[in-house]
């Protein structure tokens, strides 16, 4: 075993261990050590990631401790595991760069250390759950996850955000037990926790037939508790408020990190636990399907009537999450392959967003409301350039990366055999018209020029790159991954493929 | 060469005409109008006598070329285009005289004397239409010259008719362009019958939509409505040969179409041929009537040149001899005679500036000349011998009598004497008011009234011309009876 | 010449624009000289690859599996990329002067400028997808063309303009997802990508998703039901009505729908099924509608862009007559309309800049006062009604034969609409001529009309010129456009 195996334990130990030293830090230093941690564990991720796209093992399962399986701990790892840890990390930084300056201001000194270890908290359980090989594992660090995300959420401590916070905790708790009582039921029928024991058990039940309906009702239970987590149409109450009131690192990494390690998670259970066979077989896929039609369209129209940009946002995540479900959905390889590249895409689109969006509302005083935006890409170049490109990249223009995944999205689709090939095209094209209406209606009017004299009188300020060195850079960081997913994708589509088949 | 230039020559003498910015005195304009119609007129009547000429233009695309060819039928139509022109040209010298903006009217009028030239030596469908179009835009102006409102509306009414029949023939030549072997005019036709076979029915179609097509200009039912908006408002000399000679070239598109293309053979006994006899005939009892009816003196005149073009299609929709001899005759006659009473017409109202028949009492007590001019004419329009019309009517009867079409064999030869009646009954009652005023009217107050020489003059040689057309047709039916021979 | 000219050719405006906004100049004149330089040398290159450049595919980055950004020349990039070379530099010129009084003309030229390179990249496209990119550009840089004005009625039409377009452009990536899997190849050929394999076994299928990207590419070129967009864009400088709303966007919509038609899906597998007669039927009926809210309308642009709506409708009629023929009259309908239709608007534009007005009953006797604008409008309306003599008879003649020749029946009465149009347009066109030179008597004639300066002229009357020389020596014109239908270029 080489030394970078080592890679996915340290990576998940440091960041937690990180949050335990923050504690004690004073809040600039907890920033810095976050910082540091972060990239720390981007390198080491980069550096597995090489090793595993290079090398032929496929993947590797890593014992944690002294125990094999089934009575230890195991995490295992492959390239699209390397990957997506490895992305994770670069949006995380990369968001908390972009906020630094608004998170700065808006929470309290106290609180700063605070911030960073619930970030570094909730980075730990992100990779443990992209890492583990054990559900019940899972289950713990879903529960981590919950309670960091709830924190970044309030941690800026006003009415709305406790309120958000409030109802995040609830949607959530819902969703994690529901997810516990699948994981106990399948616990009953198959007696193992760890996903590849489980596995064979299931590939046991299924062939001899028995146990149908508790089996289907375990798959529609953890389904469901993942999907109420990641925020899928109807359960998508909570999310306007908890992305829209946050402070803006903990929104942009809500809406591109936490929901989509939920994603993640059920992908990997998908293949690695019921098989995808199985889960195929059933009628889950059908209603995760519909739900993720209805979600782009309800999403989208939801997002056309909203007056607040960050609101405008956070619906247009809902439409998106519907994408993915939509690709999971559809019940073929090629579909997961356009989900997951979609939830690349769009976790570098929408933290993208996310920060320009705080940049112009900051060039227009303050104010998130439409009126008061006209203009303000010029007041904010560097964030206007950002919101052109995050919205060009939403609604789907070439070489943005939502182009390749609505592509790949409609080439999953026409590949189908069944029905759901004209409602998925008919959708996407919808879907794709709803988001250029509110996206680039929003570019018009943050590029319609304002007269000098306006400007005076409402006391909008200019700010230019130099004011904002950090800010720009991350804007600038955030357009070069976009495009090397919009124009490099071929390469990532192979690894996200034959990461897919590691997972069998 | 002498061909190309009898259309150029007019064309860029009108075009000049408009360009000059201004004329020292009226008499320059006057001056270079009258050369340049004059050398127009020789220059195609040098065409006309010179014998069967060809000219192949240049082709500005594949089957569509400028091509002219001299033959006699286009002679009748030049012959009688020249004679009315320069006619009712010098009448206009005069008679223009209480319009403004005349420059215009003059520029306009010598650039159509050169686009008619074309016309009538067109060799080929393709130019005929360049040509038809070109004088629909290029008269427009003559027609609205006095800008009033109404003469706005009449010269858009006339323009819009115009261009709705030449698109139908556009349609046509569309279809023709597979169908016929060449779209150059040959006596009896040049469909391609191999091409043909199996689609007889859209080529009925076709040639149908093309005779309406040139029929509007000729004021065909129920495309005539343009006439009697646009005749009353227009200066005199513009509706003397509007209803002398531009309702000819709807005419002769028809005879190009239907003798030169398609073919008598194809349409004979066809529903085509029956719907064309039937609008012609309505067309001229509905045009007597409504003219017989109408007060206003110059729109009683254009309804009966509606009726007076029917006589014309009716001759060629009867397919036979003698139904195109007098059609062609008539064609004739019917030139020289509207422009007669149009320009009678003229003179009245440039005189006395009336306009309704019913104001016309006594009138031939103060300009007997024009009046006697008038009533030449109109006696030759209701056909009585030996003036001009009656030879023409004479051989349409013969016609549909000879025809064996049943029932139009005889009904023709009855609508046209009823409208013949009619044409007695709207024509001669003003000369007769005008004469012989009657008991009432107060002869105290006549003044002698008669326009100048340069307007009796015209009239005059046209009611002499009606006369002795009708004394000595031979020569003239000889010539047509002979073409006809090698159309039919 | 090797083929990497194409690559300057559409990068040079494009970067050209963006330094227009960046660098300083020091008056006017200075960036006039500076953006007229760079669109006749992007027009020099343009010929020169066009007639001496390389054949084959100048690969320019790779995305997945076949789908890459690749350029290459054939019939109909010469065909485009040579008409919107000769517009261009015209177009310019004419902006100048009508811009003259404008506060933010460097942004106007910037992004007029970039439209160009947009443009030439949908021209030299090789295969769907980059056409596809180069057509979402096209509708993103002439943004900010439309809505220069930043009036109300400007942000409404601009706000129809990109949901259209880009609702459109989302139907046709559809395609070009079936393209991309039935297809052997993306890349364009004549006579169609398709497996013969798909064809049969998904034949219904392929035909609902061409009538869906014919649609959807049809919004650009403004077919039924999605042809309000384009009087409504109206609002926009004259400069970008005339070469863009007459000529370079919705021939792009055109060029994308003989693209597919040809080049992608090929005759052999359309003609004759249900689908090429509802997309002929929708052109049929796009023509007369289009002409006929034309003659509804006064105000002079939207007037002309009502009559653009019917005239596209001509090129789309001969694409889906789906006969050699019927290509080679559409090509010919798509340069000659450009040529006609860029006279027209440009006229209406110097109208409007000379006096301020634009409605028709405004024009009153102006034909007198301003000579050289309204003569060339008339020979524009001549051309436009189909008189023989001028362009527009040669293209309506090669349409026509073309359907005579397909004998197809419902091509018959795309005949009948074609002549229906003509009256129409007869009837909007002689309008505006007739009452510019024959007012009425009472009429008021505006005062202060006058021609405006060379910069307006010039362009005005060559392309004026370039409708009746076209309309007398088409044959080699036609000649090669038969070539290109016929594949032999």
């Amino acid at each position: 075993m080489a030394f970078v195996q080592n890679v996915p334990f340290f990576s998940i130990m440091l960041s937690m261990f990180s949050g335990i030293v923050s504690s004690i830090l004073p809040g600039k230093w907890a920033r810095r050590l976050n910082t540091f941690m972060i990239i720390v564990v981007a390198a080491l991720s980069a550096w597995l990631f090489a090793f595993m796209a290079t090398s032929d093992i496929g993947s590797y399962t890593y014992a944690m401790g002294h125990f094999p399986a089934p009575i230890g701990n195991e995490l295992r790892a492959g390239v699209l595991e390397a990957g997506t840890a490895l992305f994770f990390c670069i949006i995380m930084l990369l968001s908390l760069w972009g906020g630094r300056e608004k998170q700065i201001l808006e929470i309290t000194e106290r609180q700063q250390n605070l911030y960073y270890i619930l970030c570094n908290l909730l980075l730990s359980s992100l990779l443990a759950l992209i890492y583990t090989n054990d559900l019940f594992t899972a289950y713990v660090f879903i529960e981590i996850n919950t309670i960091a995300a709830g924190g970044l959420i309030m941690v800026r401590q006003n009415g709305h955000c406790i309120e958000a916070t409030i109802r995040y905790m609830i949607m959530s708790l819902l969703g994690s037990g529901l997810l516990l009582m699948g994981i106990c039921m399948l616990y009953d029928l198959t007696g193992h926790l760890l996903m590849s024991n489980i596995k064979e058990q299931v590939d046991i039940i299924m062939a001899a037939g028995t146990y149908r309906i508790p089996m289907l009702i375990t798959i529609g239970i953890m389904t469901v508790g993942l999907a109420i987590k990641s925020a899928l149409f109807p359960f998508h109450s909570w999310v306007p408020d908890a992305y829209g009131y946050s402070t803006v690192s903990s929104g942009a990494i809500l809406s591109s990190l936490v929901s989509k390690g939920y994603i993640f998670l059920l992908i990997k259970i998908f293949y690695r636990v019921i098989g995808f066979d199985t889960i195929a077989g059933s009628h889950i896929l059908n209603i995760l399907f519909i739900f993720g039609l209805c979600g782009m369209i309800f999403g989208s129209v939801s997002a056309i009537g909203e007056n607040d940009i960050r609101r405008m946002i956070a619906f247009s995540s809902v439409a998106q999450i519907g994408y993915i479900y939509m690709g999971l959905g559809l019940g073929t390889e090629m579909g997961v392959i356009a989900a997951v590249f979609h939830l690349l895409s769009h976790g570098a689109t929408k933290s993208l967003l996310f920060v320009s969006a705080v940049g112009l509302t900051d060039a227009s005083g303050g104010s998130r409301h439409f009126t008061d935006l006209t203009g303000a890409a010029f007041r904010n170049k560097t964030a206007g350039v950002g919101f052109l490109v995050g919205s060009f990249s939403m609604v789907g223009i070439p070489v943005f990366a939502g182009f390749v995944s609505k592509l790949l999205f409609a080439e999953a689709a026409v590949l189908l055999p069944n029905w759901k090939m004209f409602p998925t095209l008919i959708v996407l094209a919808v879907s794709t018209v709803l988001n250029a209406i509110y996206f680039l209606k929003t570019v018009i009017r943050i590029y319609t020029p304002v007269k000098p004299e306006v400007l005076a009188e409402k006391g909008f300020e200019c700010k230019h790159f130099k004011q904002q060195v950090l800010f720009g850079v991350t804007i600038v960081l955030f357009i070069i991954v976009n495009l090397i997913l919009g124009m490099k994708s071929q390469p990532i589509i192979e690894l996200i493929e034959q990461g897919l088949h590691n997972f069998m | 060469m002498m061909l190309i230039l009898s259309i150029i020559v007019p064309i860029l003498w009108g075009l000049l005409i408009l360009l000059i910015r201004d004329f020292k005195s009226r008499n320059a304009l006057l001056a270079v109008t009258g050369a340049g119609l004059a050398v127009a007129a020789v220059l195609g009547v040098a065409v006309i006598l010179s014998g069967d000429a060809e000219l192949f233009l240049f082709s500005f695309g594949k089957n569509l070329s400028l091509y002219f060819h001299v033959d006699n039928m286009g002679r009748i139509f030049a012959a009688i285009v020249i004679l009315v022109w320069l006619i009712a040209g010098f009448y206009a010298f005069e008679y223009m005289k209480h319009e403004k903006e005349e420059k215009r009217f003059f520029g306009f009028y010598v650039m159509v004397f050169g686009i008619l030239h074309g016309l009538t030596f067109a060799g080929n469908m393709v130019t005929y239409y360049l040509f038809y179009e070109l004088m629909t835009l290029l008269s427009v102006p003559l027609i609205l010259h006095n800008r009033s409102k109404e003469a706005i509306m009449g010269g858009l009414k006339y323009l819009f008719y115009s261009l709705f029949g030449a698109y139908m023939v556009l349609f046509g030549i569309f279809f023709l362009n597979k169908y016929a072997v060449t779209m150059d005019f040959i006596p009896g036709g040049t469909l391609d019958m191999s091409a043909v076979l199996g689609h007889e029915g859209l080529m009925l179609a076709v040639s149908f939509a093309m005779i309406i097509g040139f029929s509007v200009k000729a004021g065909m039912f129920p495309l005539h409505a343009w006439l009697p908006t646009a005749h009353p408002v227009a200066p005199a000399p513009a509706s003397a040969v509007m209803s002398g000679i531009i309702v000819k070239m709807g005419v002769l598109g028809v005879i190009r179409v239907v003798y030169y293309i398609i073919g008598a053979d194809f349409l004979r006994g066809t529903w085509v041929q029956t719907v064309w006899l039937i609008l012609t005939l309505v067309t001229v009892f509905m045009g007597s009537m409504l003219a017989y009816r109408e007060k206003v003196f110059k729109k009683r005149l254009a309804y009966s040149t509606v009726s007076q073009a029917s006589y014309i299609l009716f001759g060629l929709a009867l397919l036979q001899p003698s139904g195109l001899t007098g059609s062609l005759l008539h064609v004739v006659f019917h030139a020289v005679i509207k422009s007669c009473l149009f320009l009678s017409a003229g003179a009245i109202i440039y005189k006395t500036g009336k306009t309704n028949v019913d104001d016309l009492r006594g009138i031939g007590k103060e300009m007997p000349v024009t009046i006697w001019c008038y009533t030449i004419a109109g006696a030759a329009l209701v056909g009585i011998p030996p003036l001009s019309g009656f030879i023409s009517k004479w051989h349409l009867a013969t016609g549909a009598l000879e025809s064996g079409l049943g029932v139009f064999s005889w009904l023709g030869p009855v609508v046209l004497l009823v409208s013949a009646l009619l044409t007695a009954g709207y024509l001669l009652p003003i000369s007769i008011k005008g004469f012989l005023p009657g008991a009432d009217y107060n002869y105290s107050e006549i003044t002698k009234k008669e326009p100048k020489l340069i307007m009796v003059v015209p009239l005059l040689i046209l009611a002499v011309l009606t006369v002795l057309l009708g004394i000595f047709p031979g020569k003239l039916t000889e010539y047509i009876s002979a073409l006809i021979g090698s159309v039919l | 010449m090797s083929h990497y000219w194409i690559l300057a050719a559409i990068l040079l405006p494009i970067v050209g624009g963006v330094l227009l906004y960046i660098l300083p100049f020091k008056n006017k004149k200075y960036m006039h000289s500076y953006v007229e330089l760079i669109v006749i040398i992007t027009s020099v290159i343009t010929g020169l690859v066009l007639f001496k450049g390389e054949r084959g595919l100048l690969e320019v980055v790779h995305f997945v599996n076949n789908l890459s950004i690749s350029f290459k020349i054939d019939g109909m990039t010469v065909v485009f990329a040579g008409l919107i070379a000769i517009l261009w530099p015209l177009a310019t010129l004419y902006a100048f002067e009508y811009m003259e009084h404008d506060e933010r003309e460097k942004s106007f030229f910037m992004f007029y400028t970039m439209t160009y390179g947009v443009t030439l990249g949908i021209a030299f496209a090789s295969d769907i997808l980059t056409m596809y990119l180069f057509y979402e550009l096209l509708t993103l840089v002439t943004v900010p063309l439309v809505m220069h004005t930043l009036t109300r009625e400007a942000i409404h039409a601009v706000r129809k303009y990109l949901y259209f377009s880009l609702g459109g452009a989302a139907f046709a990536l559809m395609a070009m997802i079936f393209i991309i899997i039935y297809g052997d190849s993306c890349e364009f050929i004549l006579g169609g990508v398709m497996h013969t394999a798909a064809e049969g076994e998904h034949a219904p299928l392929l035909l609902w998703i061409y009538l869906l990207s014919f649609m959807g590419f049809g919004v650009k070129s403004a077919v039924w039901p999605t042809s309000s967009w384009l009087p409504q864009a109206g609002v926009a400088p004259t400069p970008v009505t005339a070469l863009l709303h007459a000529v370079a966007v919705v021939n792009a919509g055109a060029f994308a729908i003989i693209r597919l038609t040809y080049y992608s899906f090929g005759t052999d597998f359309l003609a004759g099924t249900w689908v090429q007669y509802a997309c002929m039927a929708i052109a049929i009926f796009t023509i007369v509608y289009g002409c006929s809210r034309a003659v509804k309308e006064s105000h002079i642009k939207r007037r002309l862009a009502w009559s653009t709506v019917g005239n596209l409708s001509y090129i789309i009629f001969g694409a889906t007559l789906m006969t050699p023929l019927g290509l080679a009259g559409a090509l010919s309908h798509f340069v000659i309309h450009g040529f006609m239709k860029i006279t027209s608007f440009f006229c209406a534009g110097a109208f409007m800049h000379v006096t301020g007005k634009s409605y028709v009953y405004e024009m009153d006797g102006v034909g007198r006062k301003m000579k050289c604008i309204y003569a060339c409008f008339t020979v524009s309306a001549l051309g436009l009604m189909g008189v023989p003599g001028f362009a527009g008879f040669i293209s309506k003649w090669n349409l026509t034969e073309a359907a005579v020749e397909s004998g197809n029946g419902l091509a018959i009465a795309g005949i009948a609409a074609l002549l229906v149009s003509a009256i129409l347009t007869a009837i909007y066109m002689l309008g505006v001529v007739h009452r510019a030179y024959f007012p009425k008597n009472e009429a008021v004639t505006i005062e202060n009309a006058k021609d405006p300066g060379w910069k307006m002229c010039v362009p005005i009357a060559l392309c004026a010129a370039m409708t009746v020389i076209l309309g007398l020596f088409a044959s080699p014109m036609v000649e090669f456009f038969e070539k290109i239908a016929f594949g032999i270029y």
